[in-house]
């Protein structure tokens, strides 16, 4: 889970890397899902997102498709 | 009974992270909830169980309560005085919004190694067209959590 400069730089790093490009996520949405995880996380009732609240996170914040499934049994 | 323990153990050590920006010690945790080390390990390991905690091979040095890293990372956040390390990009930005403070997030682009310093407000970081990528679906992310 890295940052990068731009999507010219994924597609070098994945290339040199044999990985397939993944979703493309913008800052915004990352600070949607670093306050959705970690927000409660010093809490006394804290606890991880379930599958179902994952993708409904997800779909929330417009981050849709297999990748996201935290069940999906397409990638092996 | 040991789920009231496995709490306050799972809360003492995120305390600890919180107010020292270091991971605790089992003798640390031990400390702040007052029972012999040998609870807080058998604790650990309920907690890692429960992927609260990723344990180094030891079994007793927490290398993770995300999003806190007990290890230096290319990932740090500065909070309140204080300079934390982060596991990944995701929760370089989870360090804020545990916190509810504002705070300067530094990281790299990882092809490029340009530097990141990202300023992050109560309500979110400032606007970035720097984008967040992630090699591993969700589905696996805890196959390899150190790697994903």
């Amino acid at each position: 889970m890295l940052f990068f400069r731009s999507e010219e730089r994924v597609r070098e790093w994945c290339e040199t890397r044999g990985l397939p490009l993944r979703p493309l996520v913008r800052i915004d949405q990352l600070w949607g899902l670093a306050h959705a995880w970690y927000a409660t996380r010093l809490q006394p009732d804290s606890r991880r997102p379930q599958p179902a609240e994952m993708r409904e996170i997800f779909s929330r914040l417009g981050l849709a498709g297999d990748f996201w499934d935290p069940q999906s049994d397409q990638f092996g | 009974m040991s789920m009231d323990l496995d709490l306050n153990v799972k809360l003492a050590v995120y305390r600890h992270f919180a107010e020292t920006a270091r991971r605790p010690s089992p003798e640390d945790v031990a400390e702040r909830v007052a029972v012999p080390v040998d609870e807080v390990l058998d604790a650990y390991k309920r907690l890692r169980s429960q992927r609260v905690l990723v344990l180094e091979a030891d079994d007793a040095s927490i290398r993770m309560a995300p999003p806190f890293s007990g290890v230096v990372t290319q990932h740090w956040v500065d909070a309140g005085g204080l300079s934390y390390f982060a596991n990944c990009a995701w929760d370089a930005l989870g360090i804020p919004a545990a916190l509810h403070q504002t705070a300067t997030v530094h990281s790299r682009c990882e092809q490029s190694k340009e530097p990141l310093r990202l300023e992050v407000g109560f309500d979110g970081p400032e606007p970035s067209d720097w984008l967040f990528h992630c090699a591993v679906p969700a589905a696996h992310w805890w196959n390899d959590i150190v790697f994903t």
